[in-house]
């Protein structure tokens, strides 16, 4: 059995508010093997998208042990976590996040050009073709749709052929159609690159496209179900 | 479970690194968002670096005109000049030798009508048929050749003739001699070298000059010989320095002052380097102000593209990668300010020339120096760097994780320790960059250290306001409360606007209020028992006769005289005079000539600080006494030798004694007084001061003009109220410059203020909408803004007010040692235009704020 992708064990956040410390995750274990695909689901405030950015290295555990990628997360400072980023861990918001001033290329260029890569440019056009978006390269994201705009993100995140692929609410700023669209996409892309996909949702009919769910209530793991459906 | 093809190793890829042509590249695809947000920030390097650079030019131009026109400012490839005594046969036939020769003699005197009922105080310049050697003298009338060739002609500044009442053509007493004007000036080529200190000229011919019999032994004549080096010899800079060293090698006991081509007049030289000096100061502080723009719009500019920024780190960007993109774009926003500011300042001196360059006395040129351009440039990139790395540091620091959830930006985020380092760095170069361009250090350190203080004290005392709005019980008037809140509210206005308006403000209040001092001091406080008149070249043996005089024209009128010679400083301490470096304020003592006197006792307005006066009929070794202030600038002190040229013979004197001297009684006195053995027997003439009693009619003082001119044909008669207002119009012109060069730190100040209040709109316009929900009406609105713009222009007012009088205090009474006198009208100044700017500048943000609509604002979020 090849070694998982995603190993924590009883990792716990705590952050400071005005209110006192608040504890965010509590004691959470899991293991994803290589190329699963993995759903978090859960009610608001339950810990989910904070369980996202630990995995996404952009926030650290404050207990336990963080692997990912072959990396020990609690060992990297700052810029080691960003290089992993750019390596090995592709990001998907519900809002996007792309750069406004930078067109639909440029931004799926740019994790390329940060970790030096010769050619950026023409692999984000292969990838921006993947996505259906090769007429639309030169637009900047204030000139393209939600559901247009998402696709570029997709690509943007699968550009460097990272070993996971978060996603947060990928649909959540999406109609239904346009939503449906960018996951017959993601699940497509995922499949293709062999990456291992690990998403934050509320919908529970994209948690079932996944092989696998993990429910969570205030701050902890209280299921772990292997869907039938899944790919 | 299926097990997806994933890649097979987790060893980390290797990263060739990001290229800096990409970096560049990235960094200005992230600027097409724009440069609004930035235009403060390029219009407070544009007009810094403007200043600096056309300051560097238009001096660059004077010094090329300068130099150029060397031969014709002087007179020749090279001049000697000495007081008193005319070249010995000796030296004449050395000049000769080595080239064409011309003689000048200049003196003052009195010019007067032949019926005695009008004089004026003159310029007196006898020349021989070679002057000049270079250029020539421009008139109008006669040639002035010919003017001067025939037997008593005389060529007059046109001044002259209007103070006396004359015409061409007319007669003229100098003295014993009677001139016919024949032409008048027009342009005399090496007026710059023979400088004009009293009074318009006149020029005759040497001839004409032995008649007045103003030369006499003693008579304060200056001699000078410009020289034309023979084979051209003077063509080349190392010709000349050559033909200096042989010179200097072969007249060293003369007392000569040499001046060469290519450096007409030092005193002129200095004057130039020190006024850039400190306009490149001014220009630098103007620089510092906009560097407080420079941060806010870089700091505003970081917080609005904190998404962009952690949307970078979660891609893969590391904090170094953002803060260089950062940095990139900071930079080439810089450039532009710089290039703005390099455009204006190389063109600005063109027009300047143009406009204004008759009143120069050099013809300035358009000179364009690389050294100006890299300075101005430096200038400008190191300050915005040194403002800009502090925000910038703040963009490390942003947490990708803001992409996930709103993070409240804490109020105070130190940057990362090596951006502390850098900005300790560049304020380190910075420093050092203005020191090693300063002429001198002592004052270049003053200057930054002044400003250091001046910006520490304005950002403590925006906080200590801040920090107080907070606390101070809110007032029941709405209006009012509104605005101590918004002075006290965090990422508010206060500090901005404190240290933007206060360091401009504070120079307008410190030059107003020595200004102020200066004048009372010149024109209002004469000490009750300051002298009306100075009388010069009095003979030795007429003192009594010009005292029954005095007395007999002006009853009760005091007469004081003292012996007067000039001489040349040669050796000090065993160190000759051109191998000390005395700070700016002790050169003068060094350069050119200075009055000598002897005496017995201790001249009065003088106190003995150190060491013992000498007994009356003293015979021992020749003593001196010091001014004690410059013989600490020029480091020497009791025991010490002095050795002066007077007369073309070296006098050394040892140092006895020290005295304070209070400059400001107007009574005689000199930096050096001498034994009497040391000197009665040189030939000299007097000096006098004549004080009158009050009361004394206007008619009575120009009686008494009348009666010493008539009995003293060659005593020339100086008034010291004239002389009082003249200084006074040369203190007002320099303090113009001054201001003019201190408003362009307000306009910097002005840049920020409107800066700050752009940033602070939208938050207004937010919080004007949701108090127009709450009911608020707009007159309540607009009331609240006028009270917070005021408050916090009265704010600033009066702590550039109070700084501004220290420093003015300090440099009255400690620096001058003349009483302060404090203007009620230089603070409301200062207050006017405090509150004037701030409610211009807001009000035009106060509008916007008031049309805002609240649907439009409250959906928009």
């Amino acid at each position: 059995m090849p070694q998982p992708i995603i190993r924590l064990a009883d990792v716990g956040l705590a952050l400071e508010s005005r209110a006192g410390i608040v504890e965010i995750l509590k004691g959470i274990t899991l293991d994803v093997a290589r190329g699963q695909s993995l759903a978090i689901v859960g009610p608001s405030g339950s810990g989910k998208t904070s369980l996202l950015m630990i995995l996404a290295g952009l926030e650290r555990a404050t207990r336990g042990d963080v692997h990912v990628a072959g990396r020990d997360f609690n060992a990297l400072d700052e810029d080691a976590m960003a290089l992993a980023r750019g390596e090995d861990i592709g990001i998907v918001f519900q809002s996007f996040h792309l750069i406004p001033t930078m067109t639909a290329l440029e931004n799926v260029a740019l994790p390329l050009e940060f970790a030096g890569v010769a050619g950026a440019r023409d692999q984000a056009r292969a990838l921006l073709a993947d996505v259906g978006l090769l007429a639309r390269i030169d637009h900047f994201p204030a000139q393209l749709s939600g559901g247009e705009q998402q696709r570029v993100a997709l690509a943007r995140a699968l550009v460097p052929k990272p070993k996971l692929l978060l996603a947060d609410e990928p649909t959540g700023n999406l109609d239904g159609k346009t939503g449906r669209q960018v996951v017959e996409l993601l699940f497509g892309l995922k499949q293709k690159s062999g990456a291992t996909l690990v998403l934050v949702t509320h919908d529970e009919r994209l948690a079932q496209q996944c092989e696998r769910t993990i429910r969570m209530e205030d701050g902890r793991i209280v299921a772990d179900e292997r869907s039938v459906v899944a790919a | 479970m299926t097990v997806m093809n994933a890649p097979a190793t987790d060893t980390p890829r290797a990263r060739p690194g990001l290229a800096p042509s990409r970096l560049v590249g990235i960094a200005l695809r992230e600027l097409r968002a724009g440069l609004s947000g930035f235009y403060i920030f390029m219009a407070c390097v544009a007009l810094g670096v403007a200043v600096i650079a056309t300051v560097g030019t238009l001096s660059d131009g004077l010094r090329a005109g300068f130099e150029r026109q060397g031969g014709v400012l002087l007179g020749g490839d090279a001049t000697f000049a000495r007081m008193h005594a005319r070249a010995t046969d000796a030296e004449r036939a050395w000049l000769a030798a080595e080239g064409t020769l011309s003689e000048t003699a200049t003196v003052r005197t009195m010019a007067r009508r032949v019926d005695g009922e009008e004089q004026a105080l003159v310029e007196l310049k006898a020349v021989d048929a070679a002057y000049p050697l270079v250029g020539e003298v421009t008139v109008a009338g006669t040639p002035f050749a010919e003017a001067l060739a025939e037997p008593g002609g005389a060529v007059v500044d046109p001044v002259i003739l209007s103070r006396l009442g004359l015409k061409i053509g007319d007669t003229i007493r100098l003295a014993e001699a009677d001139a016919v004007v024949r032409a008048t000036i027009v342009d005399e080529p090496d007026a710059v070298a023979d400088r004009l200190t009293y009074g318009p000229r006149v020029f005759v011919s040497h001839e004409t000059l032995a008649k007045t019999e103003l030369v006499q032994p003693g008579t304060l004549v200056r001699w000078r010989y410009a020289l034309n080096l023979k084979d051209g010899a003077g063509a080349s800079p190392a010709g000349l320095a050559a033909f200096r060293e042989k010179a200097e090698a072969n007249l060293s006991q003369s007392g000569f002052v040499i001046a060469d081509r290519r450096d007409p007049s030092p005193q002129i030289t200095r004057t130039l380097d020190r006024l850039r000096q400190f306009l490149t100061f001014l220009g630098l502080a103007a620089l510092i102000v906009g560097g407080v723009g420079i941060a806010n719009a870089v700091s505003t500019f970081i917080e609005r593209r904190r998404n962009v920024i952690a949307a970078m780190k979660a891609v893969g960007a590391t904090s170094g990668t953002v803060l260089r993109i950062f940095l990139i774009q900071v930079l080439a926003i810089a450039l532009i300010g710089v290039v703005l500011g390099l455009a204006v300042g190389l063109t600005a001196p063109g027009v300047l020339i143009a406009l204004y360059g008759d009143a120069l006395p050099v013809r300035a040129e358009v000179a364009y120096s690389a050294t100006t351009i890299l300075v101005s440039i430096a200038y400008g990139l190191l300050v915005a760097l040194l403002f800009a790395l502090w925000p910038l540091g703040r963009a490390e620091l942003i947490k990708p994780s803001v992409l996930f959830r709103d993070e409240v930006a804490p109020d105070t985020v130190w940057p990362r320790p090596r951006i502390i380092a850098a900005t300790v760095l560049i304020a380190a170069s910075l420093l050092g960059f203005a020191l090693a361009m300063s002429e001198s250090l002592r004052i270049a350190l003053y200057f930054c250290g002044a400003l250091v203080l001046v910006f520490l004290v304005f950002i403590g005392l925006g906080t200590a306001v801040t920090r107080l709005a907070r606390r101070v019980p809110r007032p029941r008037w709405p209006e009012l409360a509104l605005a101590i809140g918004n002075l006290g509210a965090p990422g508010g206005l206060t500090r901005s606007v404190v240290v933007s308006l206060g360091a401009g403000l504070s120079l307008l209040v410190a030059v107003a209020l020595a200004d102020a001092s200066l004048v009372e001091e010149l024109t209002s406080r004469l000490p009750k028992n300051a002298p009306s008149y100075f009388l010069l070249d009095i003979p030795k043996d007429d003192a009594q006769e010009l005292g029954t005089i005095v007395e007999g024209a002006v009853p009760g009128a005091h007469l004081a005289e003292a012996p007067m010679l000039r001489g040349r400083m040669v050796e000090l301490a065993g160190r000759k005079v051109e191998d000390i470096k005395p700070p700016p304020e002790a050169q003068w003592v060094l350069s050119g000539d200075r009055g000598l006197t002897y005496a017995d006792t201790l001249p009065e307005g003088s106190t003995l600080v150190e060491g013992s006066w000498w007994p009356a009929g003293y015979d021992g070794e020749p003593l001196v006494s010091f001014e004690r202030d410059l013989a600490g600038h020029l480091g020497v002190k009791i025991g010490d030798y002095v050795t002066v040229n007077v007369l073309g013979r070296n006098l050394t004197a040892r140092i006895a004694n020290l005295r304070e001297v209070k400059w400001e009684s107007l009574t005689l006195n000199f930096v050096m007084v001498f034994s009497s053995n040391a000197l009665q027997g040189a030939p000299h003439n007097l000096l006098a001061t004549v004080s009158l009693p009050t009361g004394t009619t206007v008619e009575a003082e120009a009686g008494l003009g009348r009666a010493v001119g008539k009995a003293f044909p060659s005593v020339t008669v100086v008034r010291v109220k004239d002389a009082l207002n003249t200084a006074t119009e040369i203190l007002e012109k320099v303090m113009v410059a001054i201001r003019v060069a201190g408003a362009v730190t307000l306009v910097a100040g002005a840049l920020v203020l409107a800066g700050a209040l752009a940033t602070a709109q939208r938050r207004r316009v937010l919080e004007a909408v949701v108090l127009k929900v709450l009911g608020a009406t707009r007159r309540r609105v607009l009331v609240s803004h006028m009270l917070e713009y005021v408050l916090l222009a009265v704010i600033a007012g009066l702590f550039a007010v109070a700084l501004g009088g220290l420093a003015a205090w300090i440099a009255v009474s400690e620096v001058m040692r003349i009483p302060f006198t404090f203007s009620v009208e230089a603070v409301l100044k200062a207050l006017g235009v405090a509150i004037g700017l701030v409610l211009l500048f807001g009000s035009l943000g106060t509008w916007a704020v008031l049309r805002a609509r609240p649907t439009a604002t409250l959906r928009a979020g």
